[in-house]
């Protein structure tokens, strides 16, 4: 066993540096060489602050460990100390000779014992040393690490007193006014009821308005007329499917493998299904999340449950593998669920520590894989649900059930291992030990271990290691656990697509490296709301919503941009782009085109008429009509979308099948057969509001000419073509495309 | 009145217009829209032009991608110690060896020296492959790199490194981080583009995530033309949407916009996509003008091979590719061979019959390329590239005809071009070519060296992401220097 490591060590050695042959067949004059000219150097000179032995009393530096070849060959943070045969690449003898680093720092060697160090490198670094480095422990202050703000729990802050108080509706007013008084600034007042019931729709529903329903909104007389059109749109089912999306994109959705072949995964859309009816639902957030990382421990009778754990399958994963990657590509997969986890529910990077201690956050590399040994033994599996129509076959993240079909299972691919091991620089073939499941240190009190959160299998005949389920519980404990954390990372989602951009613009980045909030006390506010009224996020959009920050106007004030150009501190509303899936279900609505059966199989099929979430998310066959507007490659979990303007979404308004379909069958809905009253109700019908004059005028003008300049060109139907032009127009203004 | 003007920073965020964007940028100033930027402002434009971090004499690539891993032994790496071994086992040379190394570990056969001969070639006195008759020409004008290494043993892990510098799905690729370095040249042509196989072989493995931007803004993903029927989406008109129907429909939309946007002429984005309508119109024609190869001469043709069956495709693709360089787009990658095995130059089997084929494919119309490249004065600043994702193997893959398998531990690329050394070989492989032996160049390398020769200093480029700052070169890369002219 021990020779067989070995040659795994020197292999890995060959592979990872050029010339390793000299490392790995050192001859007898080298090697000499090395035990008279540099070792003794290594220890009188090197040792006190490179070694495992430094490392062990705190005092390693730059992470740099001398006192083995690997160690040395590794490097610390600065990269490899010694590259065989290459002097100019070898940090040690740029440090001896005080080019990069001045060291030792008690002075520098004699140029004799310097040209030693470049012969020895020159001859391949002849270094016997055998062994790993000793895993670098302790340069991570996690003490220091629990004060940075996100790691912190709820500051509780009084919404503050303002001057303007009649602008204040809810407190998230007060703690926006107060700061833009600080400023200098001021808001909008409230935007009229046109805008705010399209402003709404889009935002809650993904839709537009009909004209009826914008007309009987207008037209209520009651004062809680708005309170009364958010709790209906949050009561519809749309409601979930445009919610869904949002969280889709950071669970990195998709129904198939990805990789070489690409294969479908043909059941997993029960998982975007859940995510539907636990939005509709409004199951508690925190539920939402336990679910996710383990409905099948925590309640295995419940269909939805079990639905839920698809968030754990939904990664890419390879399919043509052969043996000799058959490991890492598993670590990778923990991997996958680790990262995915971390930024989904705690905007942390956890999976920047699978190498070396995370370089910003408090995240030590013990941490990832101790972490990531919670899914050890979780794999993707089909079973047979009762989902009120018979049985059906659904893809699940579970232990202990058959696994889904590989391409890689004829040659024995095992899907898991029974041990997650801590490896060494990631590296499959170091490993150090076995690790046992935890979770992040900075996130529990220094009394605390993972025991604490442990949820012991109901019976020793449980299917499921419950090691989920006790990750799941440490997330969402506000006591000791990461439940405060989980708490702001998800209302700053919620804030983030109501109002354009987070409190925390790095939506799934809240560590040292994210951005910081604009108004952290609001944050905590909100989070501690959400927390102690059960997790509710319908109850959460209401608050932000009625809020006098989202009701205002969109106008523009040069004297105010000249503060808060960004307008990062909310003194207006600035008009938002519609994501891709929203500018396509508006035009199909508009169309009357909408097909909105729900839930099911999705389709590749861009001709289709369902809602776009219903589109299959095929990783090789990305529809193209979204891609267009920023849809994600759906590989890693996103945070936020790019919003791009480009001139192929033009092309698409302009000349694709679809947008002229979705244009006939709007001029199809307008049955007023005098020109300017299609205009109005074309206007009514897309934009909600009634055309102005001149757009009514230079509307009419075009109809007539185009139907001239259509029957010059020979086209029969000339008028109904020209309408069609008008419609095509209509669906491509940004007024159609961008909410105010 | 003059509306205020939108800011920097705010048009980053929503930045865009891949294709064109440039001339968007540029009209919007013209017309006073936004705020006058400095030329490489990429807050304004992500597609201004950068200043390179050093001068270089490279501005754009053309990447001959040889898809599937060709056999370095067989083409440009000359093994006369192969034939000393020829028949024996590859433990006698190498006890180490496993049969995991190659894809198929059940087909290891003996050591077998290539079946094709070599002849000295150029000034140089190359040694090349007979199935490379034209292109042995060229040797001369290139820099030949014997000891590129990788990290997988399979195909889309190994593409992945290759145009991404990880083994994984997700990463941006080389061609993104160019654009992203440098933005582009081109008024309304896309910065990056990218051809596959038109014969209905298939895309490379892994797909579109080989021309992925990852998480650099979606902008600089290649686009990739589609090799059969349009080659770009919506290029064309609706039936009875006739150039002067449409442009009236056009003039209407413009119209109908001006009043929302005067209420918000500081959004700079709303004026922005007024002007993308403008360009998308005008791509219409300029993006089949850029493909049009009819419109080349007689004798072009003839030079890149058009109308000879056997390599008429790949011809076309490359003679599009010089168009693109041409109209200033940034890098152009077209794969030879479509997904793997015989539809690629992934040569399992008959590796004789797979490889004469795909060199007869590419040979007359890359050396044309060349030639017309060095003709216009083009190939002082265009790189052209010539490489797979990983080499084969020494040893046979038995099977009724003799194939070589995979080979992750070596492989062989080819540079010429802008500021590349001519006539060169730098780095040996062992004596059978099983692994790389002498100055071993990992894929950073590679890279960054590609993106020296570009003027980009690889461990300057970086994008922050998730948390942490990534560059194409990851924690590797060293430039090669000696192939440098």
């Amino acid at each position: 066993m021990a020779h067989v490591m070995r040659t795994l060590l020197a292999l890995a050695s060959l592979l990872a540096w050029g010339s390793g042959l000299a490392a790995a067949e050192p001859d007898r004059q080298g090697l000499e060489f090395f035990e008279s000219k540099i070792r003794p150097v290594l220890v009188e000179k090197c040792y006190a602050c490179h070694s495992a032995e430094a490392a062990a009393d705190g005092k390693l530096k730059g992470n740099l460990l001398l006192d083995t070849r690997d160690g040395a060959r590794s490097g610390g943070d600065s990269g490899p100390a010694v590259v065989p045969g290459n002097v100019d690449e070898s940090l040690l003898v740029s440090a001896l000779r005080h080019e990069s680093f001045e060291m030792p720092p008690t002075g520098k060697l004699p140029d004799a014992v310097i040209a030693d160090f470049v012969k020895w490198v020159e001859i391949g670094a002849p270094d016997p040393r055998e062994g790993d480095s000793a895993p670098v422990a302790g340069t991570i202050d996690l003490e220091a690490g629990r004060r940075f703000w996100s790691f912190q729990p709820f500051r509780r802050t009084d919404p503050p007193a303002v001057k303007d108080e009649s602008w204040v509706r809810t407190p998230i007013d007060r703690f926006l006014l107060a700061r833009q008084e600080q400023l200098g600034l001021h808001a909008n007042p409230t935007a009229d009821r046109r805008t705010l019931i399209r402003r709404a729709y889009f935002d809650l529903l993904g839709l537009p308005p009909t004209p009826a329903e914008v007309e009987a909104f207008i037209n209520d007389a009651d004062p809680q007329a708005y309170e009364k059109l958010i709790d209906r749109l949050l009561q519809s089912p749309h409601y979930g499917e445009r919610w869904a999306r949002h969280w889709l994109d950071v669970a990195r959705f998709a129904e198939s493998h990805g990789y070489e072949q690409d294969y479908d995964r043909p059941h997993a859309y029960h998982y975007r299904d859940f995510v539907i009816q636990a939005l509709n639902a409004d199951m508690p957030y925190d539920q939402f999340v336990r679910w996710q990382l383990a409905g099948d421990e925590l309640a295995p009778e419940d269909p939805l449950a079990m639905m839920a754990t698809g968030f754990l399958g939904a990664g890419p994963f390879p399919t043509q593998l052969t043996e000799a990657e058959f490991e890492s590509a598993r670590y990778d997969e923990l991997d996958d669920m680790t990262a995915t986890t971390g930024v989904a529910f705690l905007g942390l990077s956890i999976g920047c520590a699978r190498c070396h201690d995370h370089k910003f956050d408090p995240i030590p590399t013990k941490d990832y894989y101790r972490f990531a040994s919670t899914f050890t033994t979780t794999i993707r599996s089909e079973i047979e649900l009762e989902l009120g129509e018979g049985e059906t076959k659904v893809q699940v993240s579970s232990e202990g059930l058959p696994h889904i079909k590989h391409h890689a299972d004829d040659r024995g691919y095992p899907h898991f291992y029974p041990e997650t091991h801590f490896l060494v620089r990631g590296d499959v073939h170091r490993k150090d030990g076995v690790a046992e499941p935890g979770f992040l240190q900075v996130l529990m009190p220094e009394e605390k271990d993972a025991s604490h959160w442990r949820v012991a299998p109901p019976n020793d005949e449980a299917r499921a290691s419950f090691r989920r389920a006790s990750l799941a519980n440490w997330i969402t404990d506000t006591e000791y656990g990461a439940g405060h954390l989980a708490a702001r990372v998800a209302v700053n989602r919620l804030w983030q697509h109501h109002f354009g951009r987070g409190i925390v613009a790095t939506p799934n980045d809240f560590g040292t490296q994210g951005e910081h909030p604009t108004h952290p006390e609001l944050l905590d506010w909100l989070a501690s709301d959400l927390v102690q009224h059960g997790w509710k996020l319908k109850r959460l959009h209401k608050v932000m919503m009625t809020s006098s920050v989202y009701m205002q106007s969109s106008d523009f004030d040069e004297a105010r941009a000249r503060l808060d150009r960004e307008n990062a501190f909310h003194w207006r509303r600035a008009p938002q782009r519609l994501e891709a899936e929203a500018i396509r279900d508006a035009m199909l609505h508009v169309a009357g085109m909408l097909d909105t059966t729900m839930f099911g199989p999705g389709t590749l099929d861009q001709n289709m008429r369902r809602r776009s979430v219903y589109f299959f998310i095929k990783r090789s066959q990305l529809i193209p009509m979204m891609m267009l507007f920023d849809w994600p490659e759906h590989l890693v979990s996103i945070g936020a979308r790019s919003v791009t303007t480009i001139a192929p979404q033009s092309l698409m308004f302009m000349n694709s099948p679809q947008a002229r379909q979705y244009a006939e069958g709007f001029a199809g809905r307008l049955e007023d057969k005098s020109r300017e009253g299609a205009v109005h109700q074309a206007y009514r019908l897309a934009l909600a509001r009634e055309p102005t004059e001149r757009e009514r005028q230079v509307a009419a003008e075009f109809l007539a000419a185009q139907q001239e300049r259509h029957q010059q060109a020979g086209h029969a139907d000339a008028e109904r073509l020209a309408l069609i032009d008008f419609c095509q127009a209509m669906l491509s203004l940004n007024e159609f495309v961008y909410v105010e | 009145m003059t509306p205020p003007l939108p800011n920097r920073r705010e048009m980053l965020r929503h930045a865009g217009c891949g294709f064109g964007l440039l001339a968007l940028a540029g009209m919007l100033h013209e017309e006073g829209l936004v705020e006058a930027a400095p030329l490489g402002d990429r807050a304004l434009n992500p597609f201004a032009a950068q200043p390179a971090h050093f001068p270089a004499k490279a501005k754009r690539v053309i990447w001959i991608f040889i898809n599937g891993g060709p056999s370095h032994v067989d083409t440009w790496d000359y093994k006369p110690g192969l034939e000393k071994w020829n028949g024996k086992s590859i433990r006698e040379f190498d006890a180490e060896f496993k049969d995991t190394t190659g894809f198929f570990k059940n087909q290891v056969g003996a050591l077998m020296k290539s079946p094709f001969a070599f002849t000295p070639r150029g000034e140089s006195g190359k040694m090349v492959s007979e199935i490379f008759p034209r292109l042995g020409q060229h040797v001369d004008r290139m820099a030949f790199i014997h000891s590129g290494y990788t990290e997988s043993n399979n195909h889309s892990p190994a593409l992945f490194m290759m145009n991404c510098g990880l083994p994984r799905m997700g990463y941006p690729c080389v061609g993104s981080w160019v654009n992203y370095g440098l933005g582009s040249e081109s008024r309304d042509l896309p910065g990056f583009v990218v051809m596959s196989d038109p014969k209905g072989r298939g895309l490379p493995k892994g797909h579109a995530a080989n021309w992925s931007a990852g998480f650099l803004p979606g902008v600089y993903q290649g686009t990739h033309l589609r090799p059969t029927g349009d080659p770009i989406d919506n290029l064309q008109r609706p039936e009875k949407l006739t150039d002067e129907l449409q442009r009236s429909q056009l003039d209407l939309l413009k119209q109908l916009n001006e009043t929302h946007r005067e209420q918000f002429a500081a959004d700079g984005e709303l004026a922005a996509r007024i002007e993308s309508f403008e360009l998308a119109y005008r791509m219409q024609s300029a993006a089949p003008e850029a493909i049009d190869i009819d419109a080349e001469p007689a004798y072009i043709q003839k030079l890149y091979g058009i109308d000879v069956p056997e390599c008429g495709h790949f011809a076309r693709q490359c003679l599009v590719a010089r168009r693109l360089v041409e109209r200033g787009v940034r890098f152009v990658q077209i794969y030879s061979g479509g997904m793997e095995n015989q539809r690629s130059w992934d040569g399992h089997i008959d590796i004789d019959g797979n490889h004469r084929q795909f060199a007869g494919e590419t040979d007359q119309p890359v050396a044309a390329l060349l030639t017309d490249l060095a003709e216009r004065g083009l190939l002082e600043d265009t790189l052209v590239i010539w490489c797979g994702e990983f080499g084969r193997l020494p040893i046979a893959q038995t099977g009724e005809k003799p194939g070589r398998d995979h080979n992750p531990h070596c492989f062989t690329a080819w540079l010429a071009g802008g500021g590349v050394k001519g006539g060169v070989s730098y780095g040996e492989s062992d004596e059978v070519g099983y692994k790389a032996a002498v100055d071993r160049v990992h894929i950073n390398d590679l890279h960054a060296t590609i993106l020296h020769l570009l003027g980009i200093e690889h461990e300057r480029l970086t994008f922050k992401y998730n948390g942490r700052n990534f560059r194409l070169t990851d924690v590797g890369g060293r430039v090669i220097e000696p192939i440098l002219a």
